[in-house]
């Protein structure tokens, strides 16, 4: 086995191998690495004021009518343009609460963009 | 009494692609290792009214206790929510639906009824996307990645660590 980290890690491969888990897959089969998977959440956020309707629902959900005042010199419509492109990329969901409709963000995209870079090991 | 304010629900979502049949058959076999969720073993009588257990791999600890609300195969599954670590707390409701969609399944998990009485729901939403992504990844691609296989292999060494709450006869006797 390739020895890219510490060496504790031959040592916890004998622990992976002891608790029913399967063999290291090859790093092109991971699910986000695979071409057009992410494509649609790229899209969305390339674009400064889709990441600041992010920024806004980060701090929590909120209603169409009081995120689109929260974005400022955009029509209500434009801001709903962007959520339609958030929403196919999967970052916002919209859930009705009685007559308005109330946007959610949805963090799952970018924690499968943290694990794509970042997070190999512990952390 | 007036319910305590309810604080904004965990929603999460992944789009997995298999067919909605396999998600299905996935989140809600019983008796099994669910490596998506922590490797617990669920254990529940799939109809409304019914108990429902998340357990430890060994079966000596409880981690989830809650009750069927709605199963409708193969979109929606809810059932309410006591987290067993935190120890006792007011039900919460964990909804799980599925979508079919173009080459696969959108899978959007609410976890909702949070009040000032719950612990860390910011907790729970980090525990669910984590659950939502290693379900994308156990159906894709049957693997899942080293941290979560190396985590995985640390839990039985570390499970005495667990709050009593979820040894089982704790759960039993706190009336669950």
């Amino acid at each position: 086995m390739r020895t890219r980290g510490p060496a504790i890690l031959t040592i916890e491969y004998h622990v992976i191998i002891s608790s029913h888990m399967q063999r290291r897959p090859p790093e092109r089969n991971r699910p986000s690495r695979r071409p057009d998977d992410l494509e649609p959440v790229w899209r969305a956020l390339a674009n400064a004021t889709r990441r600041e309707i992010l920024d806004l629902l980060s701090e929590g959900p909120l209603p169409t009518g009081e995120l689109a005042d929260a974005v400022p010199n955009l029509s209500r419509f434009a801001v709903m343009q962007h959520l339609r492109v958030l929403e196919e990329g999967g970052l916002v969901i919209r859930r009705k609460d009685g007559r308005r409709t109330v946007n959610h963000l949805n963090a799952a995209p970018i924690q499968l963009i943290h694990d794509r870079w970042v997070s190999r090991w512990w952390t | 009494m007036p319910d305590a304010a309810q604080l904004a629900p965990v929603i999460v979502s992944v789009d997995i692609h298999v067919p909605i049949r396999a998600v299905w058959d996935e989140i809600t076999k019983t008796g099994q290792i669910q490596r998506a969720i922590y490797n617990t073993v669920l254990e529940c009588d799939l109809r409304p009214g019914a108990r429902l257990r998340y357990y430890s791999l060994d079966k000596k600890r409880v981690f989830v206790v809650g009750e069927v609300l709605e199963v409708t195969p193969p979109r929606m599954f809810k059932h309410t929510y006591h987290f067993m670590m935190n120890g006792v707390e007011p039900p919460t409701t964990v909804t799980w639906e599925l979508a079919e969609i173009a080459g696969g399944t959108r899978v959007t998990l609410t976890h909702e009824g949070f009040t000032a009485a719950h612990k860390a729901a910011d907790k729970q939403a980090a525990g669910w996307r984590e659950i939502v992504g290693l379900l994308k990844a156990e159906l894709e691609t049957g693997t899942l990645p080293l941290k979560t296989r190396l985590m995985y292999g640390m839990m039985g060494a570390t499970m005495f660590m667990l709050p009593k709450t979820t040894k089982v006869a704790e759960v039993e006797r706190a009336g669950f």
